[in-house]
């Protein structure tokens, strides 16, 4: 038990440090050029005084560019150390705890996010909101993929013969297909085929942006083809393991033995075979998180829903990097989580694990 | 190996084939085929209409919302996935397996470079970032360098050294890359102004040289306690020989079957982005930004069957192709 608490500790450590590391490779790339984010600001006022003399627009762009500097504390030096190449000359210097890095952890320990370089708000609370829907819609297509997993793995490992037959290869080759297709693809075709005026128009989908007020029963609605969505992109993966793992446990010796004492089929898959084959699907679980928040990325666009994704989607199109990089931390932070839950519930599922000394 | 490799296959895998050798060929031929349109010209006269054979010279297969002729676009954005997507799946394969393999054989402690060495890039390194000192430190690591190439030679002894922990780095650079989804790392990296066709190309093999490294260097890990590389080790051939010429074309033996399958990653990689209209000029022709005309106009079936149909079945002949050639002729 020592052990293993030691070896998650280290695993979810190391997973820690990457997600640090990874967020603040990004931070300090997007801030190396800090005049093109400030160009984002005031890139609307470039276009209206053409009539002011020239140097009046010049002093009084540098004003502007210099507050806003200002108040996104683009002012000071971007790192603990600087680098600077004067004259052919280089040379570094060391500028102490003020310093854009250092602020930035700073108010990431305290929970803020910092401040969108499009109109200078604080990013915290728009993400927030946004979790208000991304959240259902990861949340409600984790739970539908283990449970269509568990579902079609067992449906597909049923088969009396050691090979596929019939339906079952059927389903086999229907789910391998899938497994192939990019998600996007996948959600245009639902939207196509359930959306659509001109065929089944079952389901809600452009439904111009969301109010607060919504109806629940509305807001599930809407909810559905996503969900759809992105079940069916990471089922086939899960449930063809699961099958495979399954198929593999009936052919073993323990499996015979229980078949020879009479148990029926059914039984020896779920109370059997299941708890050993469902292994190996922990272990993609650690996984299904991650690919589920990026996939929000391109549900939300294609379905027009205001979650993370789509914010990620649209800062990324508007070089909103302090967005970006929060998009970052908050994709690293599913894996981290992942990581934790699959291995905590792998100790709980197999004993064998627990009982190392 | 070639020829075992095109032996006693399905027709799937031929219809497979033949469909990736279209898409190649439509792919580099496209400026030299007939085309009544040219790419990313609008025919403002119709736009977004389902194809009309009457007409001349007809959309053969339709128009897009910006009045681009969906078949050019088709045609064109084939060329997308030939000089982007294949590119960076090849360059992805080579850089995972020479990675993948150098840590699988050597490992941690394997690698052992001479303490003149490791001074010696020290001393370089001091030089290049022109860390405070310059001049002094770096002549100093220089000359401790020397000393130690001199110790070395006059002693004649047995290679003394520090060994570099390949397999280390080689795991905390699959940790760092991991810590985020693929498509979460491809946009954040491409939110900077579009990229070029080489920029993408790196981009794209940067996040997808993991995958083959992994499993070269799984395979690596057996591999290299084979009695043949053993043999070829003790015959007293250098190191670097036994690894490239007998141990690393064994352990990239799996690479045949994941190869494609990385292939098709990449292109629904690059679809995707294209779709998000991220990273690349929104007037570039590609499969991706075909299908995300749809947005505007959601009823264009027209569009959805042909791009969809092209990216689906290159997807599923790359599958088809993985699967032949995975098992073992």
């Amino acid at each position: 038990m020592m052990q293993l608490g030691r070896w998650l500790a280290a695993q979810v450590g190391r997973a820690a440090l990457a997600a640090w590391a990874i967020a603040s490779l990004v931070f300090l790339l997007s801030r190396l050029d800090t005049a093109k984010a400030t160009d984002l600001l005031l890139g609307e006022a470039d276009n209206l005084g053409t009539a002011v003399l020239r140097t009046d627009i010049d002093a009084t762009q540098r004003q502007a560019r210099q507050a806003v500097e200002q108040r996104l504390g683009l002012a000071e030096p971007l790192f603990y150390v600087t680098r600077t190449k004067q004259a052919g000359a280089i040379s570094w210097h060391w500028h102490g705890l003020h310093n854009q890095y250092h602020q930035w952890l700073r108010g990431l320990l305290h929970g803020h996010l910092g401040l969108s370089f499009r109109d200078g708000q604080p990013i915290g609370p728009r993400w927030r909101a946004a979790l208000a829907y991304t959240l259902p819609l990861t949340g409600l297509a984790t739970l539908g993929a283990i449970a269509g997993a568990l579902l079609v793995g067992l449906v597909l490992a049923g088969g009396p013969q050691a090979t596929l037959s019939g339906w079952r290869a059927g389903l086999h080759t229907l789910l391998t297909g899938l497994q192939g297709l990019p998600l996007f693809a996948l959600a245009l075709g639902l939207l196509f085929v359930f959306a659509n005026p001109d065929m089944l128009n079952v389901l809600p989908a452009y439904t111009g942006s969301a109010d607060a007020e919504e109806l629940w029963d509305q807001r599930a609605l809407r909810l559905v083809l996503p969900v759809l969505a992105l079940v069916l992109a990471v089922l086939p993966e899960l449930a063809l393991l699961l099958a495979h793992a399954l198929r593999h446990e009936l052919s073993t010796g323990y499996a015979t033995t229980a078949r020879a004492k009479g148990l029926s089929n059914s039984k020896l898959l779920r109370k059997h075979a299941l708890p050993n084959a469902i292994l190996p699907l922990l272990t993609a679980l650690a996984g299904l998180l991650p690919t589920l928040v990026a996939g929000a990325v391109v549900v939300e666009t294609i379905f027009a829903l205001p979650g993370t994704g789509r914010l990620l989607a649209e800062a990324v199109a508007m070089h909103d990097y302090p967005v970006v990089v929060a998009g970052v931390l908050f994709s690293a932070l599913a894996r981290l989580l992942a990581l934790a839950l699959a291995d905590a519930l792998y100790a709980w599922v197999d004993p064998r694990i627990r009982l190392v000394p | 190996m070639s020829l075992p490799v095109f032996r006693a296959r399905t027709a799937g895998f031929w219809l497979g084939v033949g469909w990736l050798l279209l898409v190649l060929s439509g792919g580099l031929l496209a400026p030299w085929l007939p085309l009544a349109f040219l790419p990313a010209v609008p025919d403002l006269q119709h736009v977004a209409e389902a194809p009309d054979w009457a007409a001349s010279p007809a959309h053969w297969l339709g128009t897009d919302p910006q009045g681009r002729d969906v078949l050019t676009e088709l045609l064109y954005g084939a060329r997308q996935v030939v000089s982007i997507s294949l590119p960076a799946a090849l360059l992805a394969t080579l850089v995972g397996a020479l990675a993948g393999g150098a840590a699988g054989f050597w490992g941690n402690k394997g690698l052992r470079l001479p303490w003149a060495g490791w001074l010696a890039g020290a001393a370089v390194g001091w030089w290049g970032f022109a860390l405070p000192g310059r001049w002094p430190c770096s002549l100093a690591l220089a000359g401790l360098a020397g000393l130690a190439w001199w110790h070395c030679r006059s002693r004649s002894a047995k290679l003394a050294g520090w060994p570099l922990p390949l397999d280390t780095m080689f795991q905390s650079a699959l940790t760092l890359l991991g810590a985020v989804p693929r498509l979460v790392l491809v946009l954040v990296f491409a939110a900077g102004p579009a990229l070029g066709t080489t920029q993408l190309v790196v981009l794209l093999v940067l996040v997808a040289w993991p995958e083959a490294a992994s499993q070269v260097r799984a395979q690596m890990l057996r591999v290299r306690e084979l009695p043949f590389v053993e043999a070829a080790r003790a015959a007293g051939l250098p190191t670097s020989r036994v690894w490239y010429r007998h141990a690393l074309p064994h352990a990239c033996r799996p690479l045949l079957a994941t190869a494609p399958l990385s292939l098709a990653g990449l292109i629904g990689l690059e679809s995707t982005l294209a779709f998000l209209g991220v990273g690349r000029p929104p007037d570039i022709p590609s499969w991706g930004n075909l299908l995300g005309t749809l947005q505007q106009e959601p009823g264009a079936w027209w569009i959805l069957a042909s791009a969809g149909c092209a990216l689906v079945l290159t997807l599923l002949a790359l599958q088809q192709l993985a699967r032949q050639l995975g098992q073992r002729a």
